[in-house]
């Protein structure tokens, strides 16, 4: 049970983590399958590849699952250890950043097993199934190009169609998807001739809302535990 | 271009008197400045641009750090040298002046590079601070570097929380699998090391100097090696 409670174990294990990194960084460019990985769920993914190019991932979801662990031990050790401290802030911001670095564990957690991306080409007019009720059909396209050609602006007027009525209006717009029922709607590319057209992405992210929550402790986390130490130092 | 001649004679100059270094960061803030106004935007993209960003939040970052150095004549200067280095390579390096794609034009990618250089800059002076410990022994510079890495990683993940943001909002996704987001996590995997190793008294030290030396390696491959050797949407 020790082993959980020491940091020589996250030491090993952040070790061994960072040399699956590397691994992957070498492996995943030279391999054409990495190119599918955000079609569907990264686990169903994981499943039908080779386990000759999938070995690091497959090492780093092991090993961060250990670390999982590990924090958690020893984050619960250090607050009970050291709960009748006068500065409980700098007690529990390492704490917080720790559940932070373990929200976002979860969203990478929720978006392998859920997450998916898929692609459609579309013109004004064009509809698109979502899913079994839900029918979405682009309305207009607007591409605006400056004098050199360069796109400078763009939006896509949507709509959402049940049993064909139309129950709402949406615009994609640059950083400005439309959501709807858990789906993200964004336009991946573009093309102005000879007809306006888009390559509409339909991604799920489950994850999304963890990775927020994580990224937000841990900023909180880290922010208080370095003005402290400037503090403490003064 | 005459800006940046004249910010690297300055650096240049800084090698035999210190002073040297103010005007030259001046004359790197001057230019992009300059090139903010010429642009009409954050001039932050292209190797051009984030190299003299880079160089001169380095030279920047160096200052309050060098207060409080006993022998602060060996740390300006490796300063000045590597600033001066950076930039000959924005002198050389091409001037990205198209307009920015609409989806570049948010807040978000705004903090997320800018917060990425600074940080990058940091875990400069922190392989710097660590090399002058490898040199002089001293224990307050191993703490220094500490506590110019602990910053860094600050901005770092800062940076990689509000680039997280920007991709979820600019393609449905917060992480996308690419070079450049494994090597930033190889990155921000490094530093976490780092910070939980100090906290070892094995650790501490030489092997600490050490890890601030190539971590900053390893800072400069996920910004240039990525960037130009792989194909990535942070490819320049």
């Amino acid at each position: 049970m020790d082993f959980f409670f020491s940091l020589r174990t996250s030491l090993w294990l952040l070790g061994i983590i960072l040399v699956l990194f590397f691994a992957g960084a070498v492996i995943m460019p030279a391999h054409e399958e990495f190119q599918t990985i955000h079609s569907i769920p990264m686990f169903e993914w994981l499943m039908q590849q080779k386990p000759a190019v999938t070995w690091w991932l497959w090492g780093l979801i092991g090993f961060l699952a250990v670390l999982t662990l590990n924090t958690l031990f020893c984050s619960v050790e250090s607050i009970v250890k050291k709960r009748k401290v006068t500065q409980w802030l700098l007690l529990i911001s390492p704490q917080i950043i720790h559940i932070g670095f373990l929200f976002m564990l979860l969203a990478h957690l929720l978006s392998a097993t859920g997450g998916s991306q898929e692609f459609a080409a579309a013109q004004e007019g064009t509809t698109l199934q979502i899913t079994d009720n839900t029918v979405l059909r682009v309305k207009d396209i607007y591409i605006n190009l400056d004098y050199y050609g360069y796109v400078t602006d763009w939006k896509v007027n949507v709509e959402y169609l049940s049993g064909g009525k139309a129950f709402k209006t949406d615009t994609i717009a640059p950083n400005g998807p439309s959501v709807q029922m858990g789906f993200n709607i964004n336009v991946k590319d573009m093309q102005v001739y000879p007809q306006e057209a888009v390559l509409l992405q339909i991604s799920r992210e489950p994850g999304a809302f963890w990775a927020l929550a994580g990224g937000v402790l841990f900023m909180f986390g880290i922010i208080t535990l370095i003005a402290l130490k400037i503090k403490m130092e003064k | 271009m005459t800006i940046l001649a004249l910010s690297f004679a300055s650096y240049l100059f800084a090698l035999y008197k210190r002073q040297f270094l103010y005007p030259g960061l001046l004359l790197q803030v001057a230019y992009i400045i300059s090139r903010g106004i010429e642009l009409q935007r954050l001039p932050l993209v292209g190797p051009h641009d984030t190299l003299v960003f880079l160089s001169a939040s380095i030279a920047a970052f160096s200052i309050p750090f060098a207060s409080l150095l006993k022998n602060r004549k060996l740390f300006f200067n490796i300063v000045t040298v590597t600033t001066a280095i950076f930039t000959v390579f924005v002198m050389i390096s091409k001037k990205h002046n198209a307009p920015l794609p609409p989806v570049l034009k948010t807040f978000w990618f705004e903090c997320h590079v800018v917060l990425a250089f600074m940080s990058y800059a940091l875990f400069g002076v922190a392989a710097i601070l660590g090399y002058l410990y490898l040199r002089e022994k001293e224990n307050s510079l191993e703490g220094l570097q500490y506590r110019a890495a602990l910053i860094g990683y600050c901005l770092f993940t800062l940076s990689m929380i509000f680039g997280g943001i920007w991709a979820y909002l600019a393609w449905g996704t917060y992480w996308m699998w690419t070079p450049k987001e494994l090597w930033t996590s190889i990155l921000w995997m490094f530093y976490s090391f780092y910070l939980h190793a100090r906290l070892r008294q094995w650790w501490m030290g030489k092997p600490m100097a050490y890890l601030g030396i190539a971590g900053f390696l390893i800072t400069m491959f996920t910004y240039l090696g990525v960037s130009l050797l792989m194909k990535s949407s942070h490819s320049f």
